[in-house]
């Protein structure tokens, strides 16, 4: 437990930056691999970039919450 | 030479260094900088066994596609880990960087283990000295590797990647180090802020291209788009920087008004 904290600390230790990743990472994934989806695959990058920013956005908003 | 990889690997570099060289100084100030540039060095040749040895393999075994995929998120990470910090220091909510706070804080932590000067090896100071420089340097050689392996098309292209990464690093070592003796204090002058700011928006800039590009995503301009990509980070963050200024002072106006209607009701 501890060996993966460490990791986790040392790669983000942010738990926000890094669900929003992960759940980037699959809806890119399901646009890419999952042909129903494939229509959207052009936006692609702009989701990418959009999920980038709300990320950010998200991760300093919890910071100045009450309770962050 | 890869200029885009070297300077992101120089500023990346410089920030890690001028932290892990406050710590090396107050070993070499309150022991013996025979114990402090053990420690420094050994944690050097550490760092470049692993650039050297993880470096080669992921060039060697893993196809380049997967590897600017699996670089690209890993990059996104920390970019947006360095660009938060950045933000809430540049907006005041969390403190700046204080070298000379930190130095301070870790002589008094040493002589109150009862550490003399002393000319002697000294075993505690060589581990905190390889400590915090195998622990400050661990990002940036992260940091070599991915940026060097994934900036290349071919495998020879990925190794002057590599290299131009470790240059970049080794420079921005030897450069703090040669200040640093200069100096002899901790270096409150580098302005680390701004530094961590613009390796964030590097980061997050080639992270998401990468990214991106592990995704068959086409970008518009091809590699140019890194730049379009740092612009939009840049303009975003300022934003976001006036924002969080401006819920600061709110907060601030709003917690001043309460105290002063406590004490007119007393």
């Amino acid at each position: 437990m501890k060996v993966i904290k460490a990791i986790y600390n040392f790669i983000v230790g942010d738990m926000v930056i890094l669900l929003g990743v992960i759940i980037t990472v699959i809806i890119l994934a399901l646009l890419n691999f999952v042909p129903v989806f494939a229509v959207f695959r052009v936006a692609s990058g702009v989701i990418l970039i959009v999920a980038v920013l709300v990320i950010l956005l998200t991760t300093l908003s919890r910071e100045i919450s009450p309770r962050g | 030479m890869q200029w885009a990889v070297a300077s992101a690997a120089f500023l990346a570099s410089a920030v890690e260094f001028v932290e892990a060289f406050t710590i090396v100084l107050v070993v070499g100030v309150t022991m013996n900088w025979r114990s402090s540039l053990a420690g420094a060095f050994a944690a050097a040749a550490t760092l470049a066994v692993i650039v050297a040895t993880l470096g080669v393999t992921l060039v060697k075994f893993v196809p380049l596609d997967v590897l600017r995929l699996v670089v690209g998120i890993i990059l996104i990470l920390f970019g947006l880990k360095w660009l938060k910090k950045a933000i809430l220091r540049y907006s005041g909510i969390k403190a700046l960087h204080d070298e000379e706070a930190i130095f301070e804080e870790q002589m008094a932590e040493i002589r109150a283990r009862g550490e003399v000067p002393e000319a002697r090896f000294m075993p505690f100071g060589v581990a905190l000295s390889y400590k915090a420089v195998l622990l400050e340097g661990l990002e940036v050689a992260f940091i070599v590797i991915t940026f060097g392996s994934s900036a290349a098309t071919t495998i020879a292209q990925q190794t002057s990647g590599i290299a131009s990464a470790a240059l970049g690093a080794a420079v921005a070592g030897v450069l703090v180090i040669l200040v640093g003796a200069l100096v002899r204090a901790p270096l409150t002058k580098v302005p680390e802020n701004t530094l961590k700011f613009i390796v964030g928006i590097m980061l997050t800039s080639f992270g998401t291209f990468w990214a991106g590009e592990g995704f068959k995503v086409d970008w518009p301009y091809a590699d140019l788009f890194i730049v379009g990509l740092a612009a939009l980070y840049l303009l975003s963050s300022f934003v976001l920087v006036l924002w969080l200024r401006q819920v600061k002072q709110h907060r601030e106006l709003e917690t001043s008004s309460r105290n002063t209607a406590v004490h007119v009701q007393k």
